[in-house]
């Protein structure tokens, strides 16, 4: 008698479990039409040439329809996602998908670059004590986030100054609230991906203590990705994203004007603030596989992932085949 | 004997309130109970009797008249004055001893002091043994003990009770009377007991006022002149029972 | 008799880790209770981030909890013996608590960085609201619902405004307020990890450790740091009932 209301909630239990862990993507059964599910992060300027092939019709005109499923705040939130099944291809950037790849909560690759550089590390332009990366010492700078690639780069830009990271203290902020922690004084530097950096520059809040590219040149940034599963069932779908991919890099780098156009229209920000980051972000589809591979080692050291073959990890995630066919073209 | 508690042109009115016309409770009240005196109220429901101690008491304004009390005004809240509730009103955070003890607790008598006097109260109203019982453990009767203990270790002139057993099984009530009569005969203060048990207030009263309806007024004062102690079937009680009665009845 | 109410949580775990060894749910979206352990195993030993050991985190937020919850208790129990006392403080106050009720404390994450910058401060003031309310209407309503003859025994024993809110307003509303003290405790926790998203200046904290997992893609460390959540928070509550147990005896 007592045993049954113990039976009936063991059920309950289990079929609840069941039914949120349904898997959702049931791939096998979506139509061949289906379009392609992306997501990019918003107010992310790095994204700029997934709109311009929005905007410019590239998609359609390589032959394969996109859907944006998801506009995101964060990485770690768009890497969710994959996790999800919701999403078959994404803008996102190098860390977030790195880590979600060395800890398996996603299996995806990287198929293309979409940027490299443009991120700098600001100081409030009323503080004269601080004219170099030395100054740092003792002071409070912000960074998006563990391990983030702008992490990465505050260490190392430290480290080239010769100061003990241990020395500075080093706050976890959003990008969005770091502008104004800067002008109120709670942190003494940040360290962000465009478009902060000129948006405190035009705000006349913070200037430029260094920029991505004298720390680290061509460091990877985002990247586009693409599930591994539909990479491998519906190649011919990624080739063509990559495509488009590739047409709208090259066009930003050919038109600016139209590229600060369609950078306003999709990040809401002020032109100046847009105009001035586009001169700090290197577009280009080409993968930085040495970047990758130093990431990833300084992931490994600071104990954040635990990769055994560092190398085969890279060669792994990052697939160039898809670059390599349009090249041959 | 001197005059001790003075009643003069006491009337209240509750105003009306916008629907309900003012309602006239007492009508001119002039009244005198002397030292000592246990001064019984009868009177229908509704009549203002309780209203009338809770004048005296200074839980309520009169509209009109004064109280004296030994040639003085009865101030709110004056000390010289204790009242009894028909719902024991005992703080059910506190323990018996507690109970008893706020009213000199109130006044600043320190700890000690304070805890043997209400002790002395314990021992003497029988609830040994419960000295750190809460109310809710207690049953009626004792609730009730422990009220009047409440009200009596601040030595007030005046104890009034408001219908004090109505809450009490038939049993429980006989014994409380008693009770009531032998801590009055110790300490003889002035007791002025509300009731609407006639025979309540025969059997407890030097005196006993009936009460008309609304507005009330007096319509008589009986005086009690049967020997203490006395007994319950004692043909004067039920005689004046009678009469009590009758008067009643011309209501 | 206790060990009976092992068992939902048990057979839970028990379907869990059966549901992940089987397969039907794939261990990136759910890890199993074996990996969560693991993954408490590792906060505690290593932390997360590296270096940053659980027990520190632990103590940062409680820390903040401490500061916003007292702040909390102190302005929340004054006030709401003052609306459930006077109807005029009552009638003044309502609007403006039915007004500020409503909004989570989470909507006030960037004024309170803005006023009070990226800290203990900021994360206090946000525990401070999620915990006021509830205490302050639970003591409010404790008040009113006093007995009001309790309040006219009092003050037929001379007592004043002080006596009334020391001796009968506050010990008659404690169950109310330790209602509304608990509620608050664990809202004002909830809260808590919320607004430690939203960076925290030292570096510790466990809702910023939960965020760093997450951000690391690191679920079983999540899970993990939310059973320590839950786990504290069903501490300082059994904390807070002892208290409750004690206070309130004569229930």
């Amino acid at each position: 008698m007592r045993k049954t209301p113990l039976i009936i909630f063991a059920v309950i239990a289990v079929m609840g479990v069941l039914f949120l862990a349904r898997d959702r993507t049931s791939r096998e059964e979506k139509p061949e039409d289906a379009p392609v599910r992306m997501a990019y992060l918003q107010n992310d300027i790095h994204h700029l040439a997934l709109w311009v092939a929005l905007e410019k019709g590239y998609f359609q005109e390589e032959g394969v329809e996109v859907e944006i499923s998801g506009i995101f705040r964060a990485g770690p939130e768009l890497m969710n996602a994959f996790t999800a099944g919701v999403l078959d291809m994404a803008y996102v950037g190098e860390a977030p998908s790195t880590f979600a790849v060395a800890n398996k909560t996603a299996d995806v690759t990287v198929v293309a670059q979409v940027n490299t550089e443009g991120s700098a590390l600001v100081v409030a332009r009323a503080s004269s004590g601080i004219k170099a990366v030395s100054d740092l010492e003792g002071k409070t700078v912000g960074v998006p986030g563990h391990a983030t690639v702008q992490d990465f780069l505050l260490r190392k830009a430290l480290f080239n100054a010769g100061v003990d990271s241990s020395r500075v203290n080093i706050l976890i902020i959003k990008p969005p609230e770091m502008i104004g922690a800067l002008r109120t004084d709670q942190i003494d530097a940040f360290i962000a991906w465009e478009p902060y950096p000129s948006k405190a520059a035009v705000a006349e809040v913070g200037r430029n203590l260094a920029s991505s590219k004298d720390i680290w040149p061509d460091h990877p940034c985002c990247v586009l990705v693409s599930d591994s599963k539909f990479m491998e069932s519906k190649p011919g779908k990624v080739d063509k994203v990559v495509r488009a991919h590739v047409r709208a890099t090259e066009f930003i780098r050919g038109n600016k004007e139209e590229a600060v156009r369609i950078g306003v229209k999709y990040t809401g920000m002020d032109e100046p603030t847009v105009r001035r980051a586009l001169q700090f972000v290197e577009y280009t589809y080409v993968p930085s596989v040495d970047g990758e591979g130093e990431y990833v080692r300084f992931l490994s050291e600071l104990g954040y992932i635990k990769v055994d073959d560092i190398d085969a990890f890279v060669s792994d995630f990052i697939n160039e085949d898809f670059l390599n066919e349009i090249e041959a073209r | 004997m001197a005059l001790s508690l003075k009643l003069s042109g006491l009337t209240k009115i509750f105003p009306g309130n916008g629907t309900m016309e003012e309602v006239r409770v007492i009508d001119p009240l002039d009244c005198h109970i002397e030292q000592g005196q246990f001064f019984s109220i009868v009177g229908p429901s509704g009549c203002g009797k309780t209203t009338l101690l809770r004048i005296i008491a200074g839980l309520e304004p009169a509209s009109e008249g004064t109280i004296l009390l030994n040639g003085e005004a009865v101030a709110n809240n004056d000390n010289r004055v204790g009242l009894v509730f028909q719902e024991f009103a005992l703080f059910p955070w506190r323990t018996t001893v507690q109970n008893i003890e706020m009213g000199l607790e109130i006044l600043g008598v320190p700890k000690t002091e304070r805890r043997q006097e209400a002790l002395k109260y314990v021992r003497e109203f029988g609830l040994t043994g419960f000295e750190d019982t809460y109310p809710r453990m207690l049953s009626g009767g004792m609730k009730q003990r422990v009220a009047i203990a409440r009200t009596l270790v601040a030595n007030p002139e005046v104890l009034l009770m408001d219908e004090p057993f109505g809450f009490l099984d038939s049993q429980s009530r006989m014994e409380m009377q008693n009770f009531l009569l032998e801590v009055w005969e110790k300490r003889q203060t002035t007791v002025v007991f509300v009731t609407h048990s006639v025979s309540e207030a025969i059997y407890l009263g030097d005196r006993v006022m009936v009460m008309s309806n609304r507005p009330s007024s007096i319509m008589d004062i009986f005086d009690i002149d049967i020997p203490r102690p006395r007994e319950r079937s004692h043909p004067r009680l039920s005689k004046l029972r009678e009469e009590v009665f009758q008067l009643c009845a011309r209501l | 008799m206790r060990g009976k109410r092992l068992i939902p949580p048990l057979v839970l775990v028990g379907v869990w880790q059966v549901v992940c060894s089987v397969g039907l749910v794939p261990a990136f979206k759910l890890p199993s209770p074996f990996q969560v352990l693991t993954g408490l195993a590792e906060l505690m030993t290593v932390g997360l981030p590296p270096g940053h050991l659980l027990h520190t985190h632990a103590l940062y937020s409680l820390e903040r909890v401490f500061f916003g919850y007292t702040a909390a208790v102190l302005t929340a129990i004054p006030l709401g013996i003052g609306m459930g006392w006077s109807r005029r403080v009552r009638y003044l106050l309502e609007p403006l608590v039915e007004i500020f009720r409503p909004i989570p404390p989470l909507a006030w994450i960037p004024i309170a960085i803005l006023w009070f910058g990226i800290g203990t401060k900021s994360a206090a003031f946000i525990i401070f609201l999620g915990a006021f309310f509830p205490i302050l209407l639970n003591t409010a309503s404790g008040v009113l619902g006093i007995d009001p003859i309790l309040v006219e025994a009092i003050l037929t024993m001379n007592a004043n405004r002080r006596d009334i809110i020391l001796k009968v307003l506050v010990p008659g509303a404690i169950p109310s307020i330790i209602t509304g003290m608990r509620i608050g405790l664990g809202l004002g926790w909830m809260t808590l990890v919320a607004a430690e998203f939203s960076g925290v200046k030292q570096g510790y904290g466990l809702g910023y450790m939960i965020m760093t997992a997450r951000d690391i893609q690191r679920p079983d460390e999540v899970l993990a740091g939310m059973i320590v959540i839950g786990v504290t928070g069903l501490v300082i509550d059994g904390m807070l009932r002892l208290v409750e147990k004690s206070l309130i005896r004569w229930r």
